[in-house]
């Protein structure tokens, strides 16, 4: 495939190839060359063998070929002659970057408060702007155009502004015991045992519900498959992200499901096994080591395993019974353990960046709850399934005060439960990072039909823009289909000229089954040694070291850093690196 | 704009590659060729071993001639209700059999094969699923291959086991509810009709759908498609309020 003049001028310092095969007496122009994009894919199938003496595109354009030359065959000096006399200075294809080498400074300020700018790629382009009072006294890193541009609304006076405050209460929960009535005083939470038969009530597709509490010593007992874990937290005053919330500590709700054949329910892959080996304690969405887990285990109808409502079912069954946890929470008679004092600002000055989070939305157990009336509940929510799996703005106070509720069951150790969202590590850095203004966390469900992929792709492009957003990070929980829209919505922000790093599980066994050119930088989530979805629940979903490393992509996206390229296979040293670059 | 950067660091996944063009070109009319159906939606006997759905590359052999009621799905990446309902949306056996008796093609193989292709090991399928399928057929003078995927990474398995197919001499075809998947994994020819994943064959008792989905499949394999990697829009559309 021949280039462009576009793709010509972006290629001027790339290897020269012939496209198709060109007889001897050719004046060699744009069409008679390969596209380098296609280089490393046709190196790959074994079509291309690159060669360092081959002249770059702008040496040979213009040259005359002196003997035929079949396709996909490198310009050597020796088959051409009237080649440009250009500074020998390949692409970094041909002599590959070392790591921690500068990226280049193409801009400076220069005399009288100019800008100046030079490509060394376009002969004899220089130009002057007016830009007063752009750059502080401090050094500035080198900034690729569009951030620069981007600079523009940064420049502007003003202070930050605190949207709202949520104020988290933590109190201890020493013990946790089932009795006869439910109460939570001096530290122990009692749990009457009759809430079963209430929750039963809930829905008619749960057959049977028991319910246990396993200590932090207790672990090594069976369990079936882990559909979620839940923390126990209660709205006091004001609505979802403002006010007050009381918070359990040291305990959770953890939710498991079989149907009447004993079928585990579960999608891809199930977590039933000894509980010890199949939770990641300590993760984000996962119990924690010295966590006491409440576990409600439900038996619904028979083959509802895989239909939508079989497994909200049984959610709607817990949520009874954790209703009655939060209710006794609210009027706790202790004093908290701690407060934390979370803050929506709209920080001056700051670049505007976006988290969009891609959730499952294909219908089974591929669904979430959004903004329920109860931190983490279940009543008064809206299912993205419902809305058709349009993107949903939250603000990153609504996403911590347990706005979404998974139903999702996704691969174990990929999905996000509930206790995910309530302690997500991106919308904590993002939203505590002082260099960036977080605009929100937009939610966008996962259709099952291709033409809605597209369609909630397009839609969240047109959110992007119209918010003037400078930066995005689009995460993915899940592999597989999901990132047919994942890899579209990167397009769909990449191509309206904002940065953004895409975050997802793919390694081995979820390799990305599609690609564009605006997945470049990219976040790997895999903490499985072989690369595969290990069916340890919350093993492989965001971690606070993740989210670290996708904002730290972020920022040098946004400046213009070089990010070198993914090797073309999953390797965890590329990870390790990362993580040794920032201290991690 | 005033940001903290870091030098040197490196992107951690890769964008697929797509694989080099294969090609087997059909000589036959269809009424003289022999078909055979294979999906990697997860469909096998009711008495078979179901398959580990977190990610399983073993393949179940289902009889040409079997009652469709004794088939079932094993999946965990989509919503199996219109499946439970009839087969034939992911496994279109009773449409084929009609289209055999009509005369529109030869005949059936006496075997296809189902697996489930949902977080396949790529490597496990392209060198021992996908040959061993594909030599399977070829041993019963198959002369075209209809194939299903399901969820995202079942129509990556899908078609590396339909290119192992086309490359062993039959034409082969993926009928795709999500053809993004097919066709930056190479596959030869993709139909496309306006399916949800779990009805990749055409809306659940809906026999008309599922047969025209099928006959302008082997249509466009036998007369439109001409070169590698071309893909069709069908005109159907259904819709799966889950």
């Amino acid at each position: 495939m021949s280039m462009t003049t576009e793709t010509l001028k972006a290629n001027l310092k790339e290897p020269a190839i012939f496209c198709c095969r060109r007889r001897r007496g050719t004046v060699i122009s744009a069409a008679d060359l390969e596209d380098p994009s296609l280089f490393d894919d046709m190196a790959e199938a074994g079509l291309l063998t690159l060669s360092g003496d081959a002249l770059t595109v702008e040496e040979a354009l213009g040259a005359t070929l002196l003997a035929d030359c079949e396709a996909l065959t490198p310009i050597l000096p020796s088959i051409v002659e009237g080649t440009r006399k250009t500074e020998k200075e390949k692409s970094e294809r041909l002599a590959p970057m070392e790591a921690g080498e500068p990226a280049g400074t193409p801009f400076a300020k220069g005399a009288s408060g100019m800008m100046h700018i030079e490509i060394k790629s376009l002969e004899g382009l220089s130009l002057d702007l007016p830009w007063p009072g752009l750059f502080p006294s401090e050094a500035v890193a080198a900034a690729a155009p569009a951030a620069l541009s981007a600079a523009v609304p940064s420049a502007a006076q003003g202070e930050d502004k605190t949207l709202r405050t949520l104020t988290k209460k933590y109190f201890q929960a020493a013990d946790v015991v089932i009795g006869e009535k439910t109460s939570f005083e001096d530290g122990v939470l009692t749990l009457d045992r009759g809430l079963l038969e209430k929750a039963l009530q809930a829905d008619p597709l749960v057959k049977e519900i028991k319910m246990d509490v396993i200590k932090p010593a207790d672990r090594h007992i069976y369990t079936d498959t882990i559909m979620d874990v839940c923390p126990i937290a209660a709205k006091v005053s004001g609505t979802l992200g403002e006010g007050v919330t009381h918070v359990m500590e040291g305990a959770v709700f953890m939710l498991t499901g079989v149907d009447e054949d004993g079928t585990q329910v579960h999608e891809f892959g199930s977590s039933e096994g000894y509980l010890d080996e199949k939770m990641a304690f300590g993760n984000p969405g996962c119990a924690d080591g010295n966590d006491i887990i409440i576990r409600v285990e439900t038996i619904i109808q028979r083959h509802t395993g895989m239909e939508r409502r079989g497994p909200l079912a049984a959610h709607k069954c817990e949520d009874v019974i954790i209703q009655a946890a939060r209710d006794v929470l609210k009027t706790a008679n202790q004093a908290p353990l701690r407060e934390e004092i979370c803050r929506d600002v709209k920080k001056h000055g700051r670049p505007r960046v976006v988290l969009v989070k891609e959730i499952m939305g294909q219908g089974a157990m591929h669904d979430n709850i959004l903004c329920p009336n109860e931190p983490c509940g279940v009543t008064g929510g809206q299912k993205n399934v419902d809305l058709g799996n349009v993107p949903v703005m939250l603000s990153p106070n609504e996403v911590l005060d347990g706005g979404i509720h998974a139903l999702t069951c996704i691969g174990p150790s990929t999905k996000e439960m509930t206790r995910h969202y309530f302690r997500e590590p991106l919308v904590r850095a993002l939203a505590a990072d002082e260099e960036l203004n977080l605009l929100g966390v937009v939610f966008v469900g996962s259709p099952q039909v291709n033409d809605e992929k597209t369609f909630v792709s397009e839609r969240l492009g047109a959110w992007m823009e119209a918010l003037g957003a400078e930066g995005a990070i689009v995460t993915t929980e899940g592999f597989g289909n999901n990132h047919i829209d994942f890899i579209s919505h990167i397009e769909q922000i990449g191509k309206r000229g904002i940065p953004v790093v895409g975050v997802s599980f793919c390694a081995y066994q979820g390799q990305l089954v599609v690609g564009n050119r605006y997945a470049d930088v990219m976040i790997e989530l895999n903490k499985d040694q072989k690369g595969f979805e290990n069916e340890v629940a919350g093993c492989s979903e965001i971690c606070p070291k993740d989210a670290l490393r996708a904002v730290q992509m972020l920022k040098n996206k946004m400046m213009g850093v070089e990010i070198k390229p993914a090797p073309k296979k999953w390797s965890q040293q590329v990870v390790d690196g990362n993580n040794l670059l920032l201290g991690l | 704009m005033k940001l903290t950067v870091v030098e040197g660091m490196q992107s951690e996944i890769f964008v697929p590659i797509t694989p080099n063009p294969v090609w087997s070109e059909l000589k036959k009319p269809l009424n003289e060729c022999r078909v055979a159906f294979i999906t990697a939606g997860g469909i096998h006997q009711k008495t078979q071993t179901p398959y580990d759905t977190s990610g399983d590359y073993t393949y179940r052999v289902i009889p040409s001639d079997i009652p469709t009621s004794e088939l079932m799905v094993t999946h965990g990446g989509f919503d199996n209700s219109d499946i439970n309902k009839d087969v034939n949306a992911m496994f279109p056996l009773d449409r084929l059999r009609e289209l055999v008796a009509e005369g529109f093609i030869g005949s059936l193989a006496d075997e296809m094969y189902g697996f489930m292709g949902g977080g396949g090991n790529v490597d496990k399928f392209r060198t021992e699923t996908g040959p061993e399928i594909a030599a399977k057929l070829k041993a019963q003078g198959v002369d075209i291959v209809l194939c299903t995927g399901g969820c995202g990474t079942c129509h990556r398995s899908a078609t590396i086991v339909t290119r192992c197919c086309e490359a062993a001499g039959m034409s082969c075809c993926v009928i795709a509810a999500l053809p993004p998947i097919a066709k930056q994994q190479g596959a030869p020819r993709i139909t496309a009709p306006h399916v949800p994943i779990g009805s990749n064959a055409g809306e659940p008792n809906n026999p008309g759908m599922q047969t025209a989905i099928l006959k302008d499949t082997l249509n466009f394999i036998a007369h439109e498609a001409d070169r590698y990697g071309m893909c069709k829009v069908l005109p159907y559309e259904y819709r799966h309020n889950v």
